[in-house]
């Protein structure tokens, strides 16, 4: 017992709520009313935001110091990348959680497994961001895509949602197949699982005499590559984020990706370092690829839902860019994901607006003249669409230039060249939904729903928005102080 | 000072808000006033805050504010957030806001037939808008900002061009408008990048102050990026295609920011810019080629366009060709004078314009006609109709065909002097060349429209517009006739250049002594006249004493007056290399490879068919296998990289 | 003849003929139990190799939760008595040379020393101590604790995820009966 408490568990406080709180939701479910499990909502709220003040505390004792604090015999860190990544999650996770309510109650579907998987989830990204061993990138990659799943099913009447979980379940299970049999060869290459042992390790000092060792980065690469739709595994992208429930698709959109990115950011960094000329180039074309394949995708599609999954696959592949360059690129990866979570999470709250119990504003159409019946809600949706595009002065423009400085900076001149082409190009599918909200004439009356907690989410997304966009200093201090 | 020039930046935005929130109370004429009285208040401010400049020592008149505050701060990347005023920002915002007042009263009068009050009400909104964005463009104190007011005001022209939606074509102009300029702005982008990776920083004074330290070879690169921005926003070649079709927009929004203003962003920049350009001397000469060919090659379409904004609208490319000529050969206090005169003759030809349409639209409404207002076919005979339109008209095509002693006259030849006198005989010629041409199409247009008999009942019934139309028409006149003589007499030594030369002190450092070639400026000044005289005289030959037919002509040059007439197939030929294979690979991804078969066929299918079964079908039959199968290629290709030949 | 070989033909005959048994037996049910008996000899065989711990894990994993869950799925399914219809192509075949390459792998790993010259690494010690609770608790609980903690949390994710697409709330289950009672199917 002892030993059991010598454990410094501090480093897994934040996962550790997250866990606890998606439990006693689970328990507390048992005794109410369908009508009253919105307050799960807010007790996750409650979990959601108890969760950030432990990692802003952990932040600010971090913050000074020279060498990280480690735990669990070095399987995880306490450093403030890690928590700075984690920070991200909680918010995306609190706003995400404000969307449901209105959309689990109009589907019949209010249930506390819904938040308590939330909360699963984010725990499985909180743990993924302090990762320091392939074990624990491997649970906690775990962690986040299971409840993934069966969110995505969430709107299980509707067929469209339980194809999008089984897709998802049945490609997912299979890149981790990559990724376990990726772990499996760099063990078997170097004899060890620990990320600070892989940086030391003969195999990766010399990569290229080591077949095992370059098939097992390939391989984790894969299956790392699925989870955050890097091209060409991307492809279940489109299909999941259409069919999952529009709340499961904003966390997804915004979590996931940051999730995964992390993850990449540990492996490469801290584990295979040394190897850096191995995977440098081969994930610049990748991102390249990501980036154009995304945009060109989405140019055609006329379900909004599915042109924003196309457009998160284009934005993988920008921040890939900072992947790739390294200390400040870190920076401009937060800061563009914080961004980019705002944005989506906004745009899909719009998007949840306008539904009622039975219409979904998933065609493009259901967009047209939306200006004329609720010109805030347009208005809305034309300033986040506009940040995705990159537009200044809203933040997507500045987190762009931050993360394509950085790309200069690190010489991936080429690849910034490729991006900012393609970031010409996405304007086009971005613009063709304001196109449709200001300057056609409605078919017919769009439906909406009002929702004080969707509101909100959309105020805290918009104010953010513009602020980082006007005054991004502050956060671009914070994070580097 | 400081106050000032913050005041002047958001007093028009102040009026764009004023009217989105308190708009739906007021009075349409009131929202109308309101926009427009924002617009004087800032060019009042703007007067002030230039008296204040005035009152400094000549070297001393550039002010910077303090930073408000720090935008960005990664590494060592920051962009402060201040405005310059100096005298080239001090002639541009005279310019903007002092043109863009008379086109907002001008407006309130030519949009007062909007049968929704919510449009007209839009309409302020996006005017307001835009002269803030343009207003930020021209006092930002480095690039970035320069960058962002740049994408802002193609936003407001993307809108305003889209305004009457309801016209599919109209949208479909403001969406090329937008794309086409997002490349130019693709290569201002990557310019701005490689700025900061050369310099370490994007503020004027620090980049201009360090051009020597940095290689020529960067230079030239970083100049030509900035130029291939300005050939989109600025219309220049190859990528003007834009600016014709942005005519669907309202025509005072054609006058404000297709004329006036916004297509002189690109002359702007490159003027701010004039330290690295000056240094970059061969991307200064493909600057003035470019200029003006696109100067030729553009008033070579307008002689044969019918439609009379058509017209103005491929003149307004060929004028901008003028002045990058005048950025290019060095001579850039005369590209910037000739950017004040032009927006002064062009905002009143555009609004002359848009009075003719008025008054033909009326004269329809009368006979119960239906026409075309903005075919010239259906016009002639005006002059006795829309007299005071008619001498205004005059006025603006006589400043654009550079006749003696108009604005237009001697900006027009101060920038061919400067051609000339730089060495440059060549394109002296060919610029010489299209102003006879300019002569020409331009009172080709005069005459078309209001000499003669009226060629329909449209024209016949013809009548006057209201006076909140013509009074900015008569300041506008009055501006163009006089605007040359007051700014720019005696050549070379005139307010303007007094004005402007410090502000180019540092570019013009290297260039050559005047008066290489042998020929005095005055007499340059009589050669210019003569030719611009000339061209209208062939005009007034053509199409009033019918001394030549233009009919026998077209059918005799009959190819090349179809080449012309179809604008060189750029539009076709674009189409064909651009629009469509792209658009194929488009389908080609989304719907081949990532989905085997039509998306819509897909998105169907859940809806359609229903229960369990079909989605166990949909399963089997065969996305998820494939995806599989895909990840498994995927994963052979990186694998095989990696072991194979990245070895 | 020690008792201990007696005992150990005693149980090497039960495993291998509860084997058979559950490949032939057309109940699925009787197949489960079968296997149930197979698992408990097998578990005996463990016990008198001198890993207990192993034995009452084998017990308490296989024999205890995994045939649970079994017997579980073969309720649902319906427990009448299936006929041997093969579902893939060419199944016995396959099963029978999957089986032979079990076999002779774990054949060539027990006799490593003998086939390569290369001592394993399975030697005698760490054997022994692989079979103590004490040392799998080590590994368990100190070095993997971690990762074993999350583990669990994977499998009570797993579940809610059985329980959310299984569970029919009420009024999913009255729609459900509507449209067959109103007759419109």
């Amino acid at each position: 017992m002892e030993r059991f408490l010598a454990q410094n568990w501090t480093v897994i406080q934040p996962a550790l709520f997250l866990v606890f709180t998606g439990l006693i939701v689970l328990l507390v479910d048992l005794w109410l009313k369908e009508e009253e499990r919105e307050w799960l909502a807010y007790f996750s709220l409650v979990g959601f935001g108890g969760a950030g003040v432990i990692v802003v505390r952990q932040w600010l004792a971090v913050r000074g110091l020279e060498t990280p604090i480690t735990g669990f015999g070095g399987m995880m860190v306490l450093d403030t990348l890690g928590l700075l990544f984690q920070m991200l999650f909680f918010l995306v996770g609190f706003l995400a959680v404000l969307l449901a309510p209105g959309y689990l109650t109009r589907r019949r579907l209010q249930r506390g497994e819904f938040y308590a998987l939330l909360l699963f989830s984010t725990a499985g990204m909180s743990l993924l961001a302090g990762a320091q061993d392939l074990i624990m990138l491997f649970l906690g990659i775990e962690v986040l895509s299971i409840p993934l799943y069966i969110l995505a099913g969430f709107a299980r009447p509707r067929l469209d949602s339980e194809e999008a979980s089984l897709k998802y379940f049945l490609l997912g299970a299979f890149a981790t197949g990559f990724l376990l049999y990726g772990t499996a060869l760099l063990y078997g290459a170097t004899g060890t699982t620990a990320f600070e042992a892989l940086r030391a390790s003969e195999a990766a000092a010399a990569p290229r005499e080591n077949v095992m060792f370059m098939a097992g980065i390939a391989l984790l690469l894969v299956g790392l590559g699925f989870k955050i739709s890097m091209a060409p595994f991307h492809q279940w992208t489109p299909d999941v984020y259409e069919g999952a429930p529009t709340p499961v698709t904003a966390f997804m959109v915004a979590a996931t990706k940051a999730g995964g990115m992390v993850a990449l950011i540990r492996l490469l960094y801290w584990g295979l370092g040394p190897a850096d000329d191995v995977w440098r180039p081969l994930l610049g074309v990748l991102a390249a690829v990501t980036m154009t394949w995304g945009n060109v995708g989405a140019l055609l599609q006329r379900n909004v839902k599915r042109m924003l999954a196309y457009s998160s696959i284009a934005h993988a592949g920008y921040l890939l860019i900072g992947v790739l360059s390294g200390g400040v690129g870190f920076v401009a990866v937060l800061v563009y994901l914080l961004i980019y979570a705002l944005t989506n999470l906004g745009a899909f709250g719009v998007i949840l607006l306008l539904e009622d119990g039975e219409r979904e504003a998933l065609d493009i159409e259901s967009y047209r003249g939306l200006a004329r019946f609720h010109p805030g809600a347009a208005l809305l949706m034309s300033v986040f669409l506009l940040s995705l595009a990159g537009f200044p002065p809203t933040a997507g423009f500045f987190g762009k230039f931050l993360l394509f400085t950085a790309g200069i900076s690190a010489g991936l001149t080429w690849l910034v060249v490729v991006a900012v082409l393609n970031s010409v190009l996405s304007v086009f599918y971005y613009a063709r939904v304001i196109v449709k909200m200001y300057m056609q004439e409605p078919v017919e009356t769009p439906a909406f729903s009002r929702s004080w907690l969707v509101a909100g989410a959309l105020a805290v997304a918009a104010v953010g928005v513009v602020l980082l966009g006007l005054y991004p200093t502050v956060v671009v201090r914070l994070i580097t102080a | 000072m400081e106050t000032l020039l913050w005041a002047l930046l958001l007093v028009p935005l102040a009026g764009a808000v004023v009217n989105v929130l308190l708009g739906r109370r007021l009075p349409r004429q009131v929202a109308g006033w309101l926009a427009s009285g924002a617009v004087a208040l800032a060019f009042l401010i703007g007067v002030m805050a230039t008296l204040r400049l005035l009152a400094l020592p000549a070297e001393e008149r550039a002010y910077v504010t303090p930073t408000l505050y720090t935008w960005a701060l990664a590494g060592r990347f920051e962009v402060p957030v201040s405005l310059l005023f100096d005298q080239l920002a001090a002639v541009m915002v005279l310019v903007v806001t002092g043109v863009g007042f008379l086109i907002h009263v001008y407006s309130v009068g030519y949009m007062a037939h909007e049968p929704a009050d919510y449009d007209f009400r839009r309409y302020f909104v996006y005017l307001n808008l835009f002269v803030f964005s343009m207003l930020l463009l021209v006092l930002g104190s480095n690039f970035v900002l320069l960058y962002a007011g740049w994408e802002l005001v193609g936003l407001c022209s993307y809108l305003l061009i889209s305004f009457w939606y309801t016209e599919p074509q109209n949208a479909a102009a403001g969406r090329k408008a937008f794309v086409v300029n997002r490349v130019g702005d693709f290569a201002f982008a990557l310019g701005i990048f490689l700025i900061w990776s050369a310099f370490g920083s994007v503020v004027y004074a620090d980049v201009f102050e360090a051009v020597g330290g940095v290689a020529p070879a960067t230079l030239t690169a970083i100049t030509l990026l900035l130029f291939v921005g300005c050939t989109g926003k600025s219309a220049q070649l190859p990528l003007y295609v834009w600016l014709p079709d942005a005519m669907a927009g309202p025509t005072p929004v054609s006058a404000l920011i297709h004329a006036a203003t916004m297509v002189t962003a690109g002359v702007y920049l490159i003027a701010r810019a004039s330290a690295l350009f000056a240094a970059a001397t061969s991307t200064s000469a493909i600057v003035a080629w470019v200029g003006v060919l696109t100067a030729l090659f553009a008033a070579t379409i307008a002689i044969v366009q019918v439609d009379i904004k058509r017209v103005l609208a491929y003149s307004t490319i060929s004028q901008l060709g003028y002045m990058f000529l005048g950025v290019g050969v060095g001579a850039y206090t005369a590209a910037i004078f000739h950017l004040v005169t032009h927006a002064f003759f062009k905002a009143l030809l555009f609004l002359g314009a848009g009075s003719v349409m008025h008054a033909v639209e009326h004269g329809a409404h009368h006979a119960g006609e239906h026409v075309d207002p903005q075919d010239m076919r259906q016009m002639g005979g005006l002059w006795e109709r829309a007299r005071w339109t008619g001498i205004t008209f005059l006025v603006g095509a006589a400043a654009l065909a550079g006749l003696p002693l108009t604005s237009g006259f001697f900006s027009k030849d101060e920038i061919l002097a400067g051609a000339f006198l730089e060495g440059h005989v060549l394109l002296y010629g060919v610029g010489l060349l299209t102003a006879f041409l300019t002569a020409t199409y331009s009172f080709r247009q005069f005459f078309l429209v209001f000499a003669g008999e009226p060629r329909s009942e449209a024209a016949r019934h013809a009548a006057e517009s209201p006076r909140v139309m013509l009074v900015p028409l008569a300041v506008l006149a009055v501006l163009a006739l006089g605007a040359g003589l007051v700014l720019g007499w005696p050549p070379e030594h005139g307010i303007i250049h007094t004005w402007l030369e410090p502000a180019f002190a540092v570019a013009r450092e290297g260039t050559k002594a005047e008066g290489g070639a042998g020929l005095s400026p005055m007499t340059l000044l009589l050669i210019s006249s003569v030719v611009a005289l000339a061209g209208a005289g062939l005009a007034y030959g053509a199409y009033v004493r019918k001394a030549v037919d233009p009919a026998a002509l077209s059918v005799r040059f009959r190819p090349l007056y179809v080449l012309l007439w179809n604008r060189y197939y750029v539009d076709e030929l674009y189409a064909l290399l651009f629009v469509r294979p792209f658009f194929g690979l488009a389908r080609f991804l989304a719907d081949v490879v990532d989905k085997l078969v039509i998306d819509g066929a897909v998105n169907g299918v859940a809806t359609v068919t229903a229960g369990a079964h079909a989605l166990a079908r949909r399963l089997q039959a065969g996305y998820v296998r494939v995806y599989a199968l895909s990840m498994v290629l995927g994963a052979l290709l990186v694998l095989g990289y990696l072991v194979y030949w990245g070895r | 003849m020690s008792a201990q070989f007696v005992i150990f033909g005693l149980l090497a005959v039960t495993s291998v003929a509860t084997a058979l048994a559950m490949i032939f037996s057309r109940n699925a049910v009787h197949g489960v139990l079968f296997m149930v008996g197979n698992f408990a000899a097998v578990a005996l065989l463990y016990v008198l190799l001198g890993s207990p711990f192993l034995a009452a894990v084998q017990i308490l994993v296989y024999a205890g939760a995994i045939m649970v869950l079994f017997l579980f799925v073969v309720m649902l399914m319906g427990p009448e008595p299936a006929p041997l219809w093969e579902h893939i192509p060419g199944q016995r075949p396959l099963a029978l040379l999957f089986g032979l390459l079990l076999a002779a792998g774990l054949i060539a790993a027990v006799n490593v020393e003998e086939l390569t010259g290369v001592p394993g690494i399975m030697s005698q010690e760490v054997l022994e101590r692989l079979g103590q609770p004490t040392a799998l608790a080590q590994t368990l609980f100190e070095r993997y604790l971690l990762p074993f903690e999350v583990t669990s949390l994977l499998l009570l994710i797993g579940m809610i995820g059985a329980v959310v697409l299984a569970k029919r709330e009420k009024h999913e289950l009255q729609a459900e009966r509507a449209p067959r009672e109103g007759g419109a199917e």
